[in-house]
């Protein structure tokens, strides 16, 4: 064993100690009545006295099992896809986010790549990550999860502490802590409100009628909106963080128009998928 | 001395947990594994790096592709309602170039490799279907959950679906598929894919 693992392995069970106590929590709300209720399907579990230990793994397995078996078997897969009738002037400004990613944001993000080093923008991402916390943390509450509120919590505190305000995410690399990554848009999917209609807004990009709710909402428990009142600064901020961001993924709508035959469907489903998915694993 | 100790105790650690580990993964991941440590070895080979190397490497990495998919699964279901109109030759025809679309995807994904990490986070098996999740961790620290969909007819386990981060390949094709049929026709649909054959 060399010298600097030994020193790090230090380090670590240093933090390891600190979060010990926040992570006894995490493992005690797991277990609460709360989650308890979720993981009990009443159909199955008539029998709704509070139970402790193993016959909540019992519960469990119970409740995942038809789920597993019923995704397994898409035997004829039914046409499932999000609502279009927007569908022109969706795919005119399709057109035109295709043309600004290309003039404007993939030259910019990729002279900005060429000139910061990656180490310290993957930083400026995990620093607006943390900053937006509340975001994450009061859509983890208002969907009842609150484990997931008590990891944004953790995050926050350890990552503002001892990650140098959130440009390390100690969390994630030495704690295997991973942000949740909960909006209002989901929330309302997890209150049982659907996409509606897809919209492809110019500019952001793809969303639907409940993500721009969402969006919308989530904007109110942004920190940035409080701490920085001047429109141009606060809209020069997002865009720095949308170049920061775009630097890290140059490639990837290349690839996704690359595989595809209609590029516009192709991400139009795509978007559809993915919230969905996000809304089921939260 | 006490050192050596330490190794050993730590060396019959590892062995226990490998064993433990290889003992929770079934059939479908070690098949999964098999291809995907394939891959990556294609990949990292230092032999085939250079670019005059570059089409016998995308040959190696195809087949090792083509060895664990099917491609007629895949085709069926993403054409969904829309096969079974199809003649024996038309169908067999969309297999050949719906496989070499994916294929191309699949190694545009792998090709681009750099120092990503593959974590296998179990599996499901029910009768003859099986979902086998992993998560690749790029080097950018970004988590990417991966799930494969697998199928056995009697033999081998072969893979009928992919899924990143919840978006699957199947369904967002047969979405492409189905808007282009319906908005204009099949023979347009081929067209295209053929456009997409040319183009590499």
């Amino acid at each position: 064993m060399n010298r600097t693992a030994a020193e790090g392995l230090t380090v670590k069970i240093i933090y390891r100690s600190l979060i010990l106590m926040s992570l006894l929590y995490l493992i005690l709300s797991s277990i609460s009545p709360a989650n308890a209720l979720e993981l009990d399907p009443p159909a199955e579990v008539p029998d709704s006295s509070f139970r402790f230990g193993p016959e909540l793994q019992v519960a469990q397995e119970t409740s995942s099992s038809p789920k597993t078996g019923e995704a397994l078997e898409p035997a004829e897969e039914e046409e499932d896809m999000i609502a279009d009738p927007l569908e022109p002037i969706n795919r005119a400004f399709f057109h035109f986010n295709d043309k600004l990613y290309f003039w404007v944001l993939r030259p910019v993000a990729s002279g900005y790549k060429a000139v910061i080093p990656q180490d310290l923008r993957v930083g400026v991402r995990n620093f607006f990550t943390n900053l937006v916390t509340p975001v994450r943390l009061v859509n983890c509450l208002l969907q009842a999860n609150f484990k997931g509120a008590g990891i944004e919590t953790v995050r926050f505190l350890m990552n503002t502490g001892f990650g140098m305000v959130g440009f390390m995410d100690l969390a994630k690399t030495d704690f295997h802590l991973e942000k949740k990554d909960e909006d209002f848009g989901q929330t309302l999917g997890v209150w049982g409100l659907g996409p509606a209609i897809y919209i492809n807004w110019p500019i952001l990009g793809p969303s639907s009628v409940r993500d721009t709710i969402g969006f919308t909402g989530d904007l109110f428990l942004d920190p940035r909106n409080y701490l920085i009142t001047s429109t141009p600064i606060n809209v020069g901020i997002r865009s720095y963080e949308r170049v920061n961001d775009s630097s890290l993924r140059i490639g990837e709508y290349e690839d996704l128009k690359k595989d595809s035959l209609d590029p516009y469907v192709a991400l139009k489903d795509a978007y559809y998928q993915y919230r969905k998915n996000k809304i089921k694993e939260r | 001395m006490s050192l050596t100790l330490l190794y050993r105790s730590a060396l019959t650690l590892l062995v226990i947990l490998g064993m433990t580990v290889s003992g929770w993964a079934g059939e479908p991941t070690d098949r999964i594994k098999e291809t995907t440590d394939k891959i990556l070895s294609i990949v990292k080979n230092p032999a085939l790096k250079s670019p005059a190397k570059a089409q016998e490497r995308r040959k190696l990495i195809r087949q090792a592709i083509d060895e664990r998919f099917n491609w007629e699964e895949m085709a069926r279901r993403s054409l969904a309602r829309h096969w079974e109109k199809r003649t024996e030759e038309e169908r067999k025809e969309f297999v050949r170039l719906y496989a070499d679309l994916l294929e191309r995807t699949y190694l545009g994904k792998v090709e681009g490799y750099s120092g990503e990490k593959v974590h296998y986070e179990g599996e499901s098996v029910d009768g003859d279907y099986a979902k086998v999740k992993m998560k690749i961790v790029t080097e950018k620290n970004v988590s990417i959950p991966v799930e494969y969909r697998l199928r056995t007819e009697g033999k081998d386990w072969l893979v009928y679906d992919v899924s990143i981060e919840g978006v699957s390949f199947i369904n967002n094709y047969r979405t492409q598929f189905n808007s282009i049929i319906s908005q204009s026709s099949y023979e347009n649909l081929v067209k295209k894919l053929k456009e997409k054959e040319t183009l590499k």
